[in-house]
């Protein structure tokens, strides 16, 4: 490994000795472009009614539409073009995934910083909460709070963020925790400097790493938390359906061997969570000191 | 662990051990999408809980496959005056305990019902009844809350219980723990009860002195299955030997499958699209989001352009999979008030432009489309090629297939504007469907509580109250089929497609006539010969 | 350790105060159960007669004093939907979901662990990578998505296993259980692979990440220095070091399995505590959801609860200085 490089380009080096991290990473950035540009990689537009016709529907993987092209992996019982509805559903699964894993992580972390910098009852009372909710199952609370709060796209992230939050203040409270009761940081602390600088400058760096590594498997977790739910008939309205919501509205044809509404979906989202996986994996591994030689 | 099955250990073994062989000819499993919510007959009016309990109870006024009105346990009935009826009841009739039954147990099933109905309520069947007087054991007159011209046919759920065994269990607390254990559930009907496990199975055997004779099989087990592909599976697993509601997806499966056969019957629901009628109408606007002047759907063009916007035959073939029919009007053909002089109406999408266009609105404008998506089989992709009909011709609709617990509520605060669900005709006759629906909303008459669109047609309105109190039934035929002529013109209400039902039973081993209420009846079944 | 014990249970004692009144409060702010009970043809006095059986009329505050003061007698309520008391209505489906659950995490911990610490101690072979290759697999592909190509390999077209319910049952000590009888056992083969599949993955991550870990710590480096051998090396400090994290993880996980079993039990119309409570969520049956809810709370606070008593016992420093 060669020293006069940056922590970034080091990290790289140790990163790329992991061939099948390395393909892994590359399907998750593509599978985020092909979300990205779904409308413009898509040959279809699903969503847009005027664009369907009802005598498409269900065909199987080859079929030439009335739209005049080839239906690559079929289409669905609404004539859609899967492959097109498995862009935009990849763009909804990756949006909830995103934005529920981000406000998690915001909320998660300032918490738990939070907690570790002003010690006393509130650290009681904040890391009390955080185990009690880590305690609790994430499908059962999403579940409860889903029903709570109806459907919609931000009612979903709502329940996820509530389910996932507190992974992320358990992490950043421990690295924070221990980095509080080091020299430097009751140095800044005793200096006139704001609270909010200590923890942004000190706590908060020392936290990224670990963070890091919940970021991703929980944003993963959300994925697969959302299609789950979404299979429970608590997710999402079935006219921008998600991966999870493809999936389910194809299961009624797999006995009947239409299996390419369901299937193919369902092959998307667990190629997302596994590359996902993977990668998390390798930077956890990577971030773990105690594996170092 | 729940007292209230000890005997199903040995019958669940006798279930699997020999479900394709010996004790085929002796046993009978269903499984079925919906069960009882309770032992308790008078405790819901939901279909499945009347269908668990048709197997139990019997009823004053039998409902057969076609819904026409048959004797039950009364032989016959005839209106005595303005408001009374005269019931006459069948002799000889005995209770699974032995104890005879009598003009008593009628008595003590109409006053309980009130005590004990639970949430779905089961007042809806004897609404109409004012007091419930004994002649003699076999003769009972019931006098009504004015003229009840259909009064027979309230009764078709009016499950008769026995006085005595059920004594001590009337009180909405005692009921339950009295039918559910089988203390109370005692009936006259076909099966005696064994055992039953909300949500799980109802156990039966065979009640030997059954009035109409004795029935096919010694037990029968209803398996409570409410997954579709997990009731076919189970069927084509041979774990139960006939289940209902095979959906439209499965059915084509079925067809190649030459282990299963499919029975397909016409159902009673007939899905209405239904378009709002008052002056300010809230989820419709202008293609560029501003508000309109008027409520586009008050226009007859419109009504017009959009039926003729909705290609029926599509809709069946391709969205139901076959599994249905055109629809011209809110009721199967041959319902009583049904008409046969109304057109089916006609695919056009160049001519619903037309009419768009002369209405005012050549670039279209926008609505938002309500249905329920887990009500009735096909109901959300229906609702789905709904939206893309209406699209194609340029009004631009925002599909919105919604679970019923959302719709029926929204849809009872009149928050839609335009949207769509089934309707069953229960009863089989037009003073249900229409009176409910067809006539302005009047509490005083007790008419058009299901009118959500506030349509009013004076017309109708007329044809309806005078309907109402006709005794005569083929002056009262021609009167409902008449204010049905009216209704389906205005199109304010536009019947999309009638429902069919399939049936998957075992490969040549059963036989049965399929029901428009969709019952699935132990008793009806019958091995093939 | 008494002291600590009676610290430990008070604390329990105040959790369980606290998520009755979260839980109690939480879903009986779910929406108007009264709008889905009745039908919507129901005459407005119906509606409020309804409304008054079922105690809705009454200030919150009110209605969770009666739950509370019902529920120290061990009374939970009456389901809305099938008016009979709830623990009947749990209590029968209970057995049908501590059997899943039971079985699932036993036999995931068991191969799990064993397959995890074969991975962490020969890291490189070729079996530890397709070890971790599956457990990724595991961990990542959503449990409903498994249950569905399980149904559809297995039970539609391969035709081995029945594709869903209970099957036969043998009564033992009141309570019937189906993996004693060869067509119960061939009912519960796929729901248990469903269910266990998540935390096998899960064990086996856990197992070889403490393995790995600890073989690299001093004590081994120690222990191989001192000419042990590889097995009582094992045996004697590995299994017993990784111990801890696993008790905790068996302990919490069979808390999880028994929430997650939910998407299992839907799947393969088990008839257990899972469905139950979906299909309550679908018709707001409040009753049933809060009282499937306190129960669940009840049982993660005495899992840990029971897992604080046994860490006391394995290791002293926690008794000592416990204060946590």
């Amino acid at each position: 490994m060669s020293d006069q490089s940056t922590p970034l380009r080091r990290f790289w080096a140790e990163f790329r000795e992991n061939k099948v991290a390395v393909v892994a990473l590359v399907v998750m950035v593509l599978m985020g472009l092909l979300a990205l540009f779904a409308s413009v990689v898509s040959p279809q537009n699903p969503y847009d009614l005027a664009n369907l016709s009802l005598m498409d529907s269900r065909r199987p993987p080859g079929f030439v539409g009335s739209g005049g092209y080839t239906h690559l992996l079929g289409t669905d019982p609404q004539g859609r073009d899967l492959l097109s509805a498995i862009f935009y559903g990849l763009r909804i699964s990756i949006q909830i995934g995103l934005a529920a894993g981000f406000v998690s992580l915001t909320i998660g972390t300032f918490l738990g910083i939070l907690a570790a910098y002003l010690g006393g009852r509130i650290e009681t009372l904040i890391m009390r909460m955080v185990d009690l909710q880590l305690s609790f199952p994430a499908i059962l609370l999403a579940l409860v709070i889903v029903a709570m709060l109806g459907q919609g796209k931000a009612q979903l992230i709502g329940a996820l963020v509530a389910a996932q939050y507190a992974y992320f203040a358990r992490t950043a409270y421990g690295a924070a925790k221990a980095e509080r009761g080091k020299d430097y940081i009751e140095a800044a602390v005793a200096t006139p400097l704001s609270t909010r600088l200590v923890m942004l400058r000190h706590l908060l760096p020392n936290c990224t790493p670990p963070l890091i590594v919940v970021a991703t498997v929980q944003i993963a977790n959300s994925i697969s938390l959302e299609a789950t739910l979404s299979f429970l008939g608590l997710g999402l309205p079935v006219t921008e359906p998600s991966l999870g919501m493809l999936i389910s509205n194809g299961f009624p044809y797999m006995m009947s061997g239409r299996y390419w509404i369901s299937v193919y979906p369902g092959v998307a989202l667990i190629i997302l969570i596994v590359a996902i996986n993977i990668v998390g994996d390798q930077v956890r591994d990577q971030f773990n000191p105690r594996l170092r030689r | 662990m729940m007292k209230y099955h000890k005997f199903l250990t040995p019958l669940a073994l006798a279930v699997s051990l020999g479900a394709a062989n010996v004790a085929a000819a002796q046993q009978l499993t269903m499984g079925v999408r919906g069960g009882p919510e309770s032992m308790d007959p008078h405790f819901s009016a939901l279909g499945s809980h009347a269908e668990a309990a048709k197997h139990i109870f019997d009823t004053l006024v039998w409902s057969g496959d076609d819904l026409q009105i048959e004797p039950g346990l009364a032989t016959s009935w005839s209106p005595v005056d303005e408001d009374t009826w005269e019931f006459k009841l069948r002799e000889g009739v005995k209770f699974h305990d032995g104890s005879d039954f009598d003009a008593e147990d009628v008595k003590f099933s109409i006053e309980r019902i009130p005590v004990v109905s639970g949430p779905t309520t089961t007042t809806i069947y004897v609404r109409r009844v004012a007091d419930v007087e004994i002649i003699d054991p076999l003769t009972i007159h019931i006098h009504t809350d004015g003229q009840a011209a259909t009064l027979p046919n309230d009764f078709i759920r009016l499950f008769i219980v026995s006085s005595e065994a059920a004594a001590d269990y009337s009180t909405p607390e005692t009921a339950a723990q009295g039918f559910n254990s089988g203390a109370a559930t005692i009936g006259t009907g076909p099966y005696k009860f064994v055992s039953w496990e909300p949500k799980g199975d109802l156990v039966l055997e065979r009640n030997d002195d059954y009035w109409r004779g004795k029935g096919a099989w010694e037990t029968v087990v209803r398996k409570e299955i409410p997954n579709d592909s997990s009731r076919l599976a189970a069927l084509k697993a041979g774990q139960v030997d006939v289940i209902n509601y095979v959906s439209s997806v499965d059915y084509l499966a079925l067809q190649n499958d030459s282990s299963v056969d499919a029975v397909i019957g016409d159902s009673v629901y007939v899905m209405n699209l239904q378009l709002d009628q008052r002056e300010d109408t809230p989820l419709v606007r202008a293609i560029d989001g501003s508000d309109l002047d008027e409520n586009p759907l008050r226009d007859q063009k419109v009504r017009d352009a959009i039926d003729y916007a909705i290609d029926r035959e599509t809709m069946v073939d391709i969205v139901l999979e076959g599994l249905g029919k055109p629809a011209n009007q809110m009721m199967p053909p041959g319902f009583f008030g049904s008409s046969e002089d109304i057109p089916m109406p006609e695919y056009n999408p160049a001519k619903a432009k037309e009419l768009l266009a002369d209405a005012g609105y050549p670039d279209g404008f926008e609505v938002d489309l309500y249905c329920t998506a887990d009500r009735l089989p096909g109901d959300g992709a229906i609702c789905q090629g709904l939206g893309q009909m209406l699209t194609q011709v340029g009004i631009k609709t925002n599909v919105n297939a919604i679970s019923k617990t959302v719709y029926f509520p929204a849809q009872a605060r009149l928050e839609y504007s335009m949207f769509m669900n089934g309707w069953g005709t229960l009863t089989g006759e037009a003073s249900y469907t229409l009176g409910g629906l067809a006539h302005s909303n009047d509490p005083d008459v007790k008419l058009g509580a299901f009118n959500r669109i506030a349509y009013k047609n004076a017309e109708v309105d007329k044809l309806l109250q005078t309907g109402a109190t006709m005794m005569d039934p083929d002056e009262r035929r021609a009167t409902y089929e008449a204010a049905m002529e009216k209704v389906m013109a205005d199109k304010a209400y536009i019947s999309l497609v009638q429902l069919q039902t399939v049936w998957g039973a075992k490969a040549g081993m059963l036989e049965f006539t399929p029901r428009f209420d969709e019952d699935t009846l132990a008793f009806f079944i019958k091995p093939a010969s | 350790m008494l002291g600590f014990i009676i610290q430990r249970f008070m604390q329990a004692v105040v959790v369980m105060a606290v998520m009755s009144v979260i839980v109690f409060c939480g879903v009986y702010a779910i929406g108007n159960p009264i709008d889905i009970v009745i039908p919507p043809e129901a005459t407005e006095e119906i509606r409020l007669n309804t409304i008054r059986r079922l105690g809705l009329d009454r200030p919150l505050y009110e209605q969770y004093f009666i739950f509370i003061g019902n529920l120290l007698q061990g009374d939970l309520g009456r389901s809305f939907v099938y008016n009979v008391p709830v623990l009947e209505l749990i209590g029968g489906r209970l057995p049908a979901t501590l059997e899943l659950v039971l079985i699932s995490v036993i036999s995931a911990t068991v191969i799990g662990v064993s397959l995890g610490i074969y991975a962490g101690y020969r890291p490189d072979s070729w079996l530890s990578k397709t070890i971790m290759a599956v457990s990724v697999l595991g961990f990542s592909v959503p449990s409903f998505w498994v249950g569905l190509i399980l149904i559809l390999t297995f039970a539609v077209n391969l035709g081995w296993m029945p594709a869903g319910g209970r099957g036969d049952t043998v009564e033992i000590l009141g309570i019937e259980w189906s993996f004693l009888t060869a067509d119960g056992l061939s009912h519960i083969v796929l729901p248990a692979v469903n269910l266990a599949l998540f935390k096998l993955a899960m064990m086996i991550r856990l197992a070889r990440a403490g393995t790995r870990e600890i073989m690299l710590t001093d004590t081994i480096k120690f222990a191989r220095a001192a000419g042990l051998s590889e097995a009582t090396i094992l045996r004697r400090h590995l299994l017993k070091l990784i111990s801890i994290p696993i008790i905790t993880v068996f302990g919490l996980e069979l808390g999880s399995t028994l929430a997650f079993a939910v998407v299992t039990e839907t799947i393969f119309s088990w008839p257990g505590v899972g469905k139950l409570i979906i299909d309550s969520i679908s018709v707001l049956d409040r009753p049933v959801m809060v009282a499937y809810l306190i129960l669940v709370a009840f049982l993660f606070v005495t899992i840990n609860f029971v897992i604080d008593l046994v860490f006391a016992l394995i290791d002293p420093r926690i008794r000592h200085g416990a204060s946590a």
